[in-house]
């Protein structure tokens, strides 16, 4: 529990820090940081403030028009919205209100780093829904081969051509059998094997759109973060590959690099360096 | 309707329900860790660089092959299956008639090995492996042995080094990934269908997003083409083993390798994902490794190619399509019945498949 409150500590704290930030810019307040160097004429910056604060404000008023647009065609929150917002059925299907309002405040303007995580947020939250909805229409598929294998098997028992069934062993094996057939028969089917891609790339988006936010609280607090590490361990892959190939050049004397001396036996045949020169 | 259960037949099938659900429980109890080991053929550490070790089998006969030979699996898996158990080894037969052998095992890779690429595997610890045995043996050149993965491995560690490759043998190898047949099972060649189901891009975000190609997605993948078996093992498969020790302790084992599965590194796995398994750059010649063409036709050392015949991972015309690529006659196929894993650990298979790549070996050493 400790690092949920830790979580929401921090974005308490993100998400103050921009409020601020946007109120001193909308306001034409000065930066809450000091600028470095000789300061730009006053009647310049007010006006480029004034300006700024203008922009911001007239693009903020679009959005929040965007967002009860969306969220709401009658512009305020009624139970028909409601259940849709929360109705499992809703989100299977592209387009729904829900949808295009997270597709319209995560496809809103952008300033720089400002509101930069609620954005990611959105962008996560869309893309979880994207994923559910993947997942959904892979267990329908699912669905569809059992209840074809259990029509099929139902078929199958009552078919009076067939050899007679005379144990319980005997039944299972059929079902089992004819279940293992239809799902294969599914695993090899264009729209399964579409089903799970889009399944896969979507789980795999979501998941890299989750990294962007773990990533985000590891600058925060000074932890390296998943892309700085993989970026690292890069540079050692490339630094071994490197220093192989400078060992393959001029092998050390004993032979094959690396070898574990106390455990093995010492090539024989292999020359130094040194006795090549010689 | 086809149901016609005899009263005294289902009493009878329930009593022996009974009795075998006892005797497993039994048996399940006793049952240790300790009783479920695989790869114990005694061998030891003689080489390692970063995860990579290479071992040396302890020798259990008077040497018959002259050449060693370098046992290479693949990244999808473990190499252990060779070893699985006393009795279904083709390592340990393969000592018992006097092969010199040794195993490269690629340890297990973490997200800090995604960056390592097919070249580092072939052109970079291959070749030291096999450095390494022909100083210490002061010969100029090994024989290879290739599994699955590792025999495609060992295929482009030939064309590129064949200076230095005695003899090439190839197990249950992939060549042309998109080969198949019309008439065969349903579940045969599922992979290649999930692998080309992707886009280039689908397979980079993925690998982007985990670092490496998952075990389990592998073993997912894997469970697709038997996913009633994948479903009941546990339960019905379990059940049909469990109250006989032999059995049982097979079964153990199996699942013991397995579940050990390890990550396949990320960069490696897009060029067997992308070039291989989609493009089929292989047998196109078009595949490339460190900037270089794969030239099969320079694989000018003799080849034995076992396959399977109910091989469902990879279908039996996949490997046949090496012969023509080659520059070798020395080209011997070996057809085995059973399935991919079937080859190396059915009780049918055990000593034609030993017997067979001895000869071939001591023939070609």
């Amino acid at each position: 529990m400790k690092g949920f409150e830790q979580g929401n500590d921090w974005l308490k704290f993100w998400s103050e820090n921009q409020k601020s930030l946007f109120q001193t810019w909308v306001e034409g307040k000065p930066p809450p940081f000091a600028f470095r160097g000789e300061a730009p004429p006053a009647g310049d910056a007010m006006k480029q403030a004034a300006q700024m604060s203008d922009l911001i404000r007239s693009s903020m008023e679009q959005w929040a028009a965007f967002a009860k647009d969306a969220w709401s065609p009658a512009g305020r929150i009624d139970m028909e919205s409601m259940k849709k917002l929360f109705d499992p059925d809703e989100r299977k299907r592209a387009g729904s209100h829900f949808d295009m309002g997270l597709e319209r405040l995560t496809e809103g303007p952008a300033y720089a780093t400002l509101w930069d995580l609620d954005r990611k947020m959105l962008s996560v939250q869309k893309l979880w829904m994207e994923r559910a909805q993947d997942v959904e229409q892979y267990w329908e598929l699912m669905q569809g081969a059992w209840g074809r294998a259990l029509e099929r098997f139902m078929k199958s028992v009552n078919d009076p051509k067939g050899e007679p069934i005379k144990t319980g062993r005997q039944m299972l094996d059929l079902w089992l059998a004819t279940a293992n057939k239809s799902l294969v028969e599914m695993h090899r089917s264009g729209a399964f094997l579409e089903a799970q891609r889009k399944m896969t790339r979507s789980s795999t988006e979501y998941r890299l759109a989750e990294r962007e936010i773990a990533e985000a609280f590891c600058e925060m607090h000074h932890i390296p973060t998943r892309t700085e590490m993989d970026e690292m361990q890069r540079v050692m892959t490339e630094l071994r590959r490197e220093i192989r190939a400078l060992k393959k050049k001029d092998p050390a004397p004993g032979g094959a690099s690396e070898v574990a001396p106390a455990r093995a036996a010492s090539p024989r045949k292999r020359k130094s360096p040194s006795k090549k020169k010689k | 309707m086809r149901v016609k259960v005899d009263p005294q037949e289902a009493a009878r099938e329930f009593t022996e329900f009974s009795r075998r659900m006892q005797a497993g429980r039994e048996l399940l109890e006793k049952t240790k860790d300790r009783d479920v080991q695989i790869a114990t053929t005694p061998k030891r550490e003689v080489w390692r660089q970063d995860k990579t070790v290479l071992y040396h089998y302890t020798p259990s006969a008077k040497q018959t092959v002259k050449t060693p030979v370098l046992v290479v699996y693949g990244l999808v898996g473990r190499y252990t299956m060779a070893d699985l158990q006393e009795d279904r080894s083709l390592v340990r037969n393969l000592l018992a008639q006097g092969v010199d052998l040794y195993v490269v095992d690629w340890g297990t890779p973490t997200r800090s090995d995604r960056w390592l690429t097919l070249e580092d595997y072939i052109d970079g610890y291959i070749d030291e492996c096999v450095d390494f045995i022909r100083a210490k043996h002061g010969i100029d050149k090994v024989s290879l042995l290739g599994i699955c993965e590792g025999g495609v491995f060992t295929t482009c560690y030939a064309a590129r080094q064949s200076a230095k490759v005695k003899s090439l043998t190839l197990t249950i190898t992939p060549i042309d990934f998109h080969a198949g047949s019309k008439d065969a099972p349903l579940h045969h060649g599922l992979i290649g269908l999930w692998a080309r189901s992707m886009s280039h891009a689908d397979v980079d975000r993925l690998i982007e997003a985990n670092g490496n190609l998952p075990g389990e997605l592998m073993s997912f993948v894997f469970s697709m083409m038997t996913p009633v078996n994948a479903l009941t093992k546990y339960n019905l498969g379990l059940f049909d083993v469990m109250d006989d020790e032999k059995k049982l302790l097979n079964f153990l084992r199996m699942e013991k390798w397995l579940a050990d599965r390890p990550d396949h590194p990320g960069e490696a796995a897009k060029q067997w994902l992308k070039d291989l398994y989609q493009d089929n750059q292989l047998v196109k010649g078009e595949f490339k490794l460190g900037g270089r063409k794969v030239d099969l036709r320079k694989i000018t050392m003799p080849v034995l190619n076992v396959f399977a015949e109910e091989d469902h991972i990879i279908p039996p015309r996949s490997s046949q399509a090496l012969k023509p690529l080659i520059g070798t006659k020395d080209y011997t196929e070996l057809p085995l019945p059973g399935g991919h894993v079937g080859v190396f650990v059915s009780g049918k298979s055990q000593g034609i498949l030993g017997k067979n790549i001895y000869g071939w070996l001591k023939a070609h050493s």
